[in-house]
């Protein structure tokens, strides 16, 4: 075996020990995904009274935002499972368990549309109020 | 004494009644709230929507076309040449948003306004969305392609355009247009202005997933014709594809017989005919940033 072949093979097993371990990485990245902290939430939103809570007819407007604007990040049930959640430092969290629909509306209203850190602010895209609560009567489906 | 405490008592109860009208504008403005996005994006294909994004949003378009769908050795058309346009546009209000591209074709630089003269209301008081867009191309290729006696305003093209949009049901919306399209400098056979109509449409397959069409018609008025008759007069345009729009982006895969970027030059010089298979795909993406 001559010199450049063995110069070959060494690049190759360096490559392949950097592909494994790159592709192994992608396995572990999401364990490393902090959970996010407890939310301080502004009385005002906190007391804040849904004006269209029990109205049915905005489900499927919330269903339609919750696609455009949140299903990429947060997944089709709201597991925190979409296809952007793996990039995130921080788990988006389950819109299904106890602790998430335990919070009142405007808990809610202030987590989805104010947000913080990596949860982006959406008063400047979703602009209109009751396309707002649109969402939150849909997040309320995913128990 | 008597009179100065009336006019003083009424004027501490003017804004009392102020507040009140303004209430009662609020609520009436709460019933007539503007549908929800009639169409996702800025262009549907090759023409404009009467979609316009919030105030103090910046957009970034990328547009192209790809070279003729002939066979698999071209890959469809993706192998041979392409047309690009860049272009960022500025949502100043909700209304009006100013724009400036530039295009590989003509080395074209066009500077853009669209305004929002109606918006389509829920409880249908007004029925249709109503909206202006104009254009000014400026063609920055040499000297040389403009011939002699060469003037600075030999450059210049312009577009204007009065769209009439509808959303019919949630997942149906449809704009018609009437437009008017003019360039400075064309060969001696050609004619300098063109009026035309088009049709375009959005239909919503999922929530961020509809299908769209563009068809634009170049229209022959003996009126406004300088040559009795028309060399090489444009061919109609057509166009359908796939439109995917989420919080941020919208993305556009299509067929289309226009390969040019600019809506006047489509207008007016596009002699792709749909029918004998003159077609191309293209794809168009947005990216919004709101301030």
């Amino acid at each position: 075996m001559n010199m450049k072949t063995r110069s070959i093979n060494k690049i190759i097993g360096i490559a392949a020990v950097l592909f494994f371990a790159m592709a192994f990485m992608a396995f572990i990245a999401p364990q490393d995904q902090k959970k996010g902290g407890p939310w301080e939430i502004p009385s005002k939103y906190a007391k804040m009274e849904n004006p269209y809570a029990g109205d049915t007819d905005l489900i499927k407007i919330g269903k339609m935002l919750y696609s455009k604007h949140c299903k990429s990040c947060h997944g089709n049930k709201g597991l925190g499972d979409g296809p952007k959640a793996k990039q995130l430092e921080t788990f988006p969290g389950s819109f299904a368990t106890e602790t998430f629909q335990d919070d009142t509306d405007g808990e809610m209203y202030f987590k989805s549309i104010i947000g913080r850190d990596e949860m982006p602010n959406y008063e400047k895209k979703i602009t209109d109020d009751e396309d707002r609560w649109a969402i939150i009567n849909y997040l309320r489906t995913l128990k | 004494m008597k009179k100065l405490n009336i006019f003083l008592t009424i004027l501490l109860l003017l804004p009392v009644f102020l507040i009140a009208q303004d209430e009662e504008t609020e609520i009436a403005r709460v019933k007539s709230k503007p549908v929800r996005a009639p169409f996702g994006c800025p262009v549907v294909i090759d023409n404009q929507t009467v979609y316009i994004p919030t105030a103090k949003t910046l957009e970034f378009v990328i547009e192209h076309r790809f070279d003729k769908i002939e066979n698999i050795s071209n890959l469809f058309g993706i192998y041979g040449s392409s047309n690009i346009r860049l272009g960022v546009n500025y949502s100043i209000t909700n209304k009006l948003s100013v724009g400036f591209g530039t295009t590989k074709y003509r080395k074209l630089q066009d500077f853009r306004i669209k305004y929002n003269i109606l918006e389509q209301t829920r409880d249908d008081k007004m029925p249709v969305a109503l909206t202006a867009y104009g254009n000014m191309g400026i063609d920055a290729r040499a000297e040389s392609y403009f011939g002699q006696n060469y003037k600075f305003t030999n450059r210049l093209s312009y577009f204007t355009e009065l769209i009439v949009a509808r959303k019919f049901t949630d997942w149906l919306s449809i704009q018609v247009s009437g437009s008017f399209s003019h360039i400075n400098r064309v060969d001696s056979l050609m004619e300098h202005d063109k009026i035309g109509i088009s049709f375009s449409g959005r239909a919503r397959v999922t929530a961020q997933s509809s299908i769209i069409f563009n068809y634009g018609i170049p229209l022959e008025i003996k009126g406004i014709q300088e040559h009795t008759t028309l060399t090489n007069p444009p061919k109609q345009n057509f166009g359908i594809g796939w439109e995917i729009s989420t919080s941020t982006h919208c993305f556009q895969i299509f067929v289309t017989s226009a390969t040019d970027l600019s809506p006047q030059y489509t207008m007016m010089e596009n002699q792709n005919d749909w029918l004998d298979g003159d077609l191309f795909f293209g794809f168009t993406i947005t990216r919004l940033w709101s301030f």
